[in-house]
C-alpha cells in the first residue's frame, strides 16, 4: 500500500448527554492510499457514521474526540475551527446519504456547487464568482448531469434521487480533495440508479486519485469497489483486512454472520441466508467481555474469556495486515 | 420566470374575488342597518317629506344590490348624489361619501393613512431588527442565559396587552421622566425631526411588543433549520459559522418570518386602532372610531373595506414573496 | 429516543409528565389554577371583603384634587383592599375580581365554542374532501381576509342597543376564531386520512364515524389541545381591547379593559396612577399564565404547529 493520505489512530468518540458519558466509538485506527478505497462496514449504530463525522469535524459540541486524524501527516483532531474549515471541503470531502436532505432547496445547484468553490477560491470576489460558476457547470457536466449549464439553474427538487446524489458528488469534488468519504452514498437510491452512482464514484476516483472511504452496510458493493474493509462493531473494529481476505478468509463471527446475511452468486448457493440473532449493544452498556459475545454462537467452544475479557485485534492468516478481534484462534469454519 | 409569473397571476385573480365577495358581506351587513342614515341627514323637524328626499339624494331608496352596484361603480367612475347645483361629486376611486362630514370617503381616509402609516412602518423595521436578531441569537444559545433572557423578553411581549404597556410608557417616559412627547402628530413634511421625536414612543412600544413574537418564531424556525442535513453539508463544504447560520441556516426560516411581517404590517396600516386611541394620534383607528360613535355608514364601510383591502393586499405580497423566496413553491 | 418503557405509555402520560418537569410549566399551571379559582369566586371574594362594585364613596374622593382618592396608593385600606375608583370612589378590588370573572369567562366560552366548531369543521372538510372541502377553505381564506378587530368596531353601529353586547363580543369573537383553528386540522387530518391505518381501518369497514371518533380524533387531540391553550390569552386580550375602545362591555358591568380606558386621564395627570396598577396587573396576570400554559401545552404535546395563516 502506498504512503495513506488519510490515517487514523486510536479515534474515540464520547458523547457528553444528561444520561452520563456515552462512548460511540472505541479506539479504531485506518488508513486508506491516494486512489485507494477503504469501506467501513457495520450495522447501524455501530459508530461508521460518527467516526466520519468525527473525521471531518462535524460532531456537535457535546462530542469529545481524542487520538490522531492524521491528513497528509497534519493532525486535524484539536486544530483550530477556522483551519479546520479551510480543510473541509477543500482535502476532505463529504457526499451524504439523503441527497435531497444534504441540499439546501432554497438554492439552485449551480449555486451550491459554486459555493463549495468560492469558499476556497475566494480573494478577488468578481472574477471568482464568474469562475466558480463556470467550475460548477464543469463539474455537473462530469458529474454526468445532461444539459448542464441550463440545469445548474435549477432547484434540488426539480431533480431525480440519482441526479440530486450526482449534484452532491460534484460539490464534493468541486475542489478536489484529497480524500472523500461517501456515507451510504447509495442507500436511498433505485437499485439500477445505486450501480450508476457506484461507476461514478469509481470513474471519478480514478481521475482525480481521489482517496475514497466508503461508509456502507451493502457488502455487495462494497465487494465490489473497496480495496480495504473495516468492520465495526459496537464502536470497536471487529475486524480489518484487504477485501479479498474479509470475504475468503472471514475471521470474526460478526464478519461471518454479514457475509451469511448476503446473497452471493460467486459461491454455490446455500439453502437460505442466515441472520444474526439479537441487535447490537446499545452505546456504552459493554463493560467487559467481548461485545459481540451476547450474539455470537461460538461462545461456548471458547468459554469464560468471551465474558470476562475484551478480544483486542489480533493478526491472521490473510494477503496484507489480516486483523480480527475474537478469541477463537481458528477460523470458525474449519472448526 | 414564466413559472413565477403564472403563479402572481393566478394568486392576483383570487386576491380580486376575495376582494369583491368581501365587499359584498360588508355591504350586506351594513346596510342592514337599523338606525337610518338618512335620519340624521334630514335635520330638525324631520317630515316624512324631506326624509324622502334625503333618501333619494343619498340613493337609499334603491335596493341593496343596486346601491352595491353604484358603490362598486363609484370606486371606478366616480359617483354624483343628487343634480343640479345641489348635486355632490365623489371622484374616482370613490369608497363613498360622508355626509355628516361632508367629504368623500376617500379623502378622509388619505388625510389619516399618514399617520397610522408612519406609526405602523417605523415601528415594523425595529420589530423586524429587533424580533429577528434577537431571535436567532436565542437560537444560537439555546439553553443559556441570552437565550433565557431573549425568551423571557419575549414572553412578557406576549402576555402585555399593547394599551397596557403603551399607557405604562407614556407614564414613565413622558410624565414621569419627562423626556418624550406624550401624544400628538406632526407631519413629516412639517418637520421630520418633530415627526419622528413624537413618534418615537408610540414606535419603540409597538415594536418591542411585536418583537416578541419574532423573537419566538425566528428562535423556533432557527433552531429547527439548523438540525437540517444541509446545514451539515454547508459546514462540511468549509462554510463559516457565520454563513452558515446566516446563508444557509436564516434563509430557510425567512418565509415565515415574512408571512407573519406581511400579515402584521398590513393589519396595522388599517388602523393601528389601540396605539393611536393610547398616544391621541388621530389616525384611520381613529376615523373609524368616531364615525362609529356618529352613525357615519358610509365612513364605517369606508375604512372596513380599505383596511380589507390593505390585508388582501398583504396576503398577495406575501403569497408572491413566498413564491419567490422558496423556489418550491412557484416551480412546479 | 423510543425505548419500550416509553412506547408503553400514553401520549396524554407522557405530556403531563413533562409539565410536571418543566419549571415554567408549572407557574402557569398554578396561575391559571389561581386565576379560575378568584374568578369563580369572585361574587363571594366581594361579600367576603364586604364590598361590591357598583356603591358609589364619594366620601373616599378628595375634591381638591379632582376627586382622586384620598389617602395613599389609590385610598387602599381595611375595607377597600384596591382602594377606590377615582372620580365615584367605587370598590376596586371588586371592579377587578369581577372584571376579571367576565374577561375569563368570555375568553373561556369563546374558546370552547372556536374549538369544537374548528375541530369539527376541519375534520369533517378533511374526511370528506370535494366541494364541501372547497367552501370550507374559500370561507376560512375569506374570513382570514376580514380585517376582524375594525370589523368588531365597526359592528357596534349596527347592533340595536337592546342586545347584550356581552354575548356580542362571545358571537363576533366565535365567528373569526373558528377559522384557524379550522384550517390546522383540516390540513392535519388529511395527512392522517392518507395514512395507512386510516385506509386499513376503512377497508375492513369501519364506518365513517368509527374511523373520525376512533383514528382521527384521538391523533388529532394534541393539537387541539395546544390551539385551544394557546387561544385563551388572545381572547382575552381582545376582549380587554375591544372594552378598552368603548365597544366592549358596557358600564356599569366592571371590566378590565375599561377600567384600564379610564384610568389614563388619571394617568396622565398623575392624580391616581394606581387606578391603571391594579385592573392592569390582573391583565397582565391573565394574558402570561394562559400562555405560559399554552407553551407547556405544546411542548408537552412536542407538536409542530405551523401559523394557520
Amino acid at each position: 500500500m502506498a504512503r495513506p493520505v488519510l490515517e487514523v489512530h486510536d479515534l474515540h468518540v464520547t458523547f457528553r448527554t444528561d444520561g452520563g458519558l456515552v462512548p460511540a466509538v472505541d479506539g479504531i485506527d485506518f488508513a486508506v492510499a491516494a486512489g485507494e478505497t477503504l469501506a467501513i462496514v457495520g450495522e447501524s449504530g455501530s459508530g461508521k457514521s460518527v467516526s466520519s463525522a468525527a473525521v471531518m469535524g462535524l460532531l456537535p459540541g457535546n462530542a469529545d474526540v481524542t487520538g490522531e486524524v492524521l491528513l497528509d501527516g497534519r493532525d486535524l483532531v484539536g486544530l483550530p475551527s477556522d483551519e479546520l474549515r479551510k480543510v473541509r471541503g477543500n482535502d476532505i470531502a463529504l457526499v451524504f446519504q439523503d441527497a435531497l436532505s444534504a441540499l439546501n432547496p432554497y438554492y439552485s445547484v449551480g449555486w451550491q456547487v459554486a459555493e463549495a468553490y468560492r469558499l476556497h477560491h475566494g480573494k478577488s470576489r468578481d472574477a471568482s464568482k464568474k469562475e466558480a460558476q463556470r467550475q460548477a457547470v464543469r463539474m455537473l457536466d462530469l458529474v454526468g448531469i445532461p444539459d448542464a449549464a441550463r440545469r445548474a439553474n435549477s432547484y434540488p427538487h426539480e431533480f431525480s434521487g440519482g441526479m440530486r446524489q450526482r449534484v452532491v458528488i460534484a460539490m464534493a469534488l468541486v475542489n478536489n480533495p484529497k480524500v472523500l468519504i461517501a456515507d451510504e452514498p447509495t442507500t436511498a437510491l433505485d437499485v439500477t440508479v445505486q450501480a450508476q452512482i457506484m461507476r461514478l464514484l469509481e470513474d471519478v476516483q480514478e481521475e482525480f486519485g481521489t482517496a475514497l472511504v466508503l461508509i456502507s452496510h451493502d457488502l455487495g458493493v462494497v465487494a465490489e469497489v473497496a480495496d480495504d474493509v473495516l468492520v465495526m462493531y459496537a464502536g470497536r473494529a471487529a475486524e480489518r483486512g484487504t477485501v479479498r481476505d474479509l470475504f475468503h478468509r472471514a475471521a470474526h463471527p460478526y464478519s461471518l454472520g454479514l457475509l451469511g446475511a448476503m446473497p452471493r452468486v460467486d459461491v454455490p448457493p446455500k439453502p437460505r441466508l442466515t441472520t444474526i440473532p439479537g441487535s447490537p449493544p446499545s452505546p456504552g452498556s459493554i463493560s467487559t467481555g467481548c461485545p459481540f459475545q451476547p450474539r455470537c454462537a461460538y461462545t461456548e467452544r471458547v468459554g469464560e474469556r468471551c465474558i470476562t475479557e475484551r478480544p483486542e485485534l489480533t493478526p491472521r492468516p490473510g494477503e496484507g495486515d489480516h486483523e480480527a478481534a475474537c478469541h477463537l484462534g481458528r477460523r470458525p469454519s474449519d472448526a | 420566470m414564466p413559472d413565477l409569473a403564472w403563479f402572481v397571476v393566478r394568486r392576483l385573480a383570487a386576491a380580486v374575488l376575495v376582494m369583491l365577495a368581501l365587499s359584498f358581506a360588508v355591504y350586506l351587513i351594513f346596510y342592514a342597518i337599523p338606525a337610518d342614515p338618512a335620519n340624521l341627514a334630514c335635520g330638525k323637524p324631520c317630515t316624512p317629506d324631506r326624509l324622502e328626499q334625503a333618501r333619494h339624494f343619498m340613493q337609499l331608496d334603491q335596493s341593496t344590490i343596486q346601491q352595491y352596484l353604484n358603490f362598486l361603480k363609484g370606486i371606478f367612475a366616480g359617483r354624483t348624489f343628487g343634480d343640479g347645483t345641489a348635486a355632490v361629486h365623489c371622484n374616482a376611486p370613490c369608497f363613498g361619501y360622508s355626509f355628516p362630514l361632508a367629504r368623500p370617503v376617500t379623502t378622509l381616509i388619505l388625510e389619516r393613512l399618514p399617520i397610522t402609516a408612519s406609526i405602523a412602518l417605523g415601528a415594523a423595521v425595529l420589530w423586524l431588527i429587533i424580533g429577528v436578531s434577537l431571535g436567532v441569537v436565542a437560537a444560537l444559545n439555546r439553553g443559556r442565559p441570552l437565550d433565557r433572557l431573549s425568551v423571557g423578553f419575549a414572553l412578557v411581549g406576549v402576555a402585555s396587552p399593547s394599551f397596557l404597556i403603551g399607557l405604562l410608557a407614556i407614564l414613565v417616559f413622558g410624565f414621569w421622566l419627562n423626556m418624550v412627547p406624550v401624544s400628538g402628530y406632526i407631519p413629516l413634511t412639517d418637520s421630520p425631526v418633530d415627526w419622528a421625536w413624537h413618534l418615537v414612543t408610540p414606535w419603540l412600544v409597538l415594536a418591542v411588543l411585536q418583537a416578541a413574537s419574532y423573537i419566538r418564531l425566528t428562535r423556533a424556525q432557527m433552531m429547527e433549520e439548523l438540525n437540517l442535513d444541509h446545514i451539515t453539508t454547508a459546514r462540511a463544504k468549509g462554510a463559516g459559522e457565520a454563513r452558515v447560520v446566516l446563508t444557509h441556516g436564516l434563509r430557510g426560516a425567512l418565509v415565515p418570518i415574512v408571512t407573519l411581517f406581511g400579515l402584521d404590517l398590513g393589519g396595522l396600516l388599517g388602523g393601528a386602532i389601540l396605539t393611536e386611541k393610547v398616544f391621541s394620534m388621530q389616525g384611520l383607528g381613529d376615523l373609524l372610531i368616531s364615525a362609529v360613535a356618529q352613525l357615519d355608514v358610509a365612513v364605517v364601510v369606508g375604512t372596513t373595506l380599505f383596511s380589507a383591502f390593505l390585508i388582501i393586499l398583504a396576503n398577495l405580497l406575501v403569497d408572491i414573496v413566498h413564491g419567490v423566496l422558496d423556489p418550491r413553491v412557484s416551480h412546479g | 429516543m423510543s425505548s419500550s418503557v416509553a412506547g408503553a405509555v400514553s401520549p396524554t402520560r407522557l405530556a403531563l409528565r413533562r409539565v410536571r418537569r418543566d419549571r415554567s410549566a408549572r407557574a402557569g399551571v398554578a396561575l391559571v389554577v389561581g386565576l379560575i379559582v378568584v374568578a369563580a369566586a369572585a361574587p363571594l371574594l366581594v361579600k367576603l371583603a364586604g364590598q361590591d362594585a357598583y356603591t358609589y364613596h364619594i366620601d373616599l374622593l378628595d375634591p381638591a384634587r379632582g376627586n382622586a382618592p384620598k389617602g395613599a396608593i389609590g385610598g387602599v385600606s381595611g375595607d377597600h383592599w384596591f382602594g377606590v375608583e377615582p372620580l365615584t370612589g367605587r370598590d376596586l378590588f371588586s371592579i377587578v375580581v369581577l372584571g376579571l370573572r367576565t374577561s375569563l369567562f368570555i375568553a373561556v366560552v369563546v374558546t370552547l365554542i372556536t374549538t369544537v366548531v374548528g375541530t369539527l369543521v376541519g375534520i369533517s372538510a378533511a374526511y370528506f374532501g370535494g366541494w364541501y372541502d372547497a367552501v370550507v377553505s374559500r370561507l376560512v381564506d375569506f374570513l382570514f381576509g376580514f380585517p376582524q378587530l375594525v370589523f368588531m368596531i365597526a359592528l357596534g353601529i349596527i347592533v340595536p342597543g337592546g342586545f347584550p353586547r356581552w354575548l356580542l363580543l362571545i358571537l363576533v369573537l366565535s365567528v373569526f376564531g373558528w377559522a384557524g383553528l379550522a384550517r390546522l386540522i383540516r390540513n392535519q387530518a388529511r395527512s392522517l386520512v392518507a395514512r395507512e391505518f386510516v385506509e386499513a381501518a376503512r377497508s375492513v369497514g369501519s364506518s365513517g364515524w368509527h374511523v373520525v371518533t376512533r383514528e382521527l380524533l384521538p391523533n388529532l387531540l394534541g393539537p387541539v389541545l395546544v390551539v385551544a391553550t394557546m387561544a385563551v390569552p388572545g381572547y382575552i386580550g381582545a376582549e380587554a381591547a375591544l372594552s378598552f375602545l368603548g365597544v366592549g362591555v358596557p358600564p356599569p358591568t366592571p371590566s378590565l379593559g375599561r377600567s384600564i380606558s379610564d384610568s389614563i386621564a388619571w394617568v396622565y395627570t398623575g392624580a391616581d396612577p394606581w387606578f391603571l396598577v391594579f385592573p392592569g396587573a390582573a391583565l397582565f396576570l391573565a394574558v402570561l399564565g394562559f400562555t405560559l400554559l399554552g407553551d407547556s401545552v405544546r411542548d408537552a404535546f412536542d407538536v409542530r404547529l405551523r401559523r394557520a395563516n
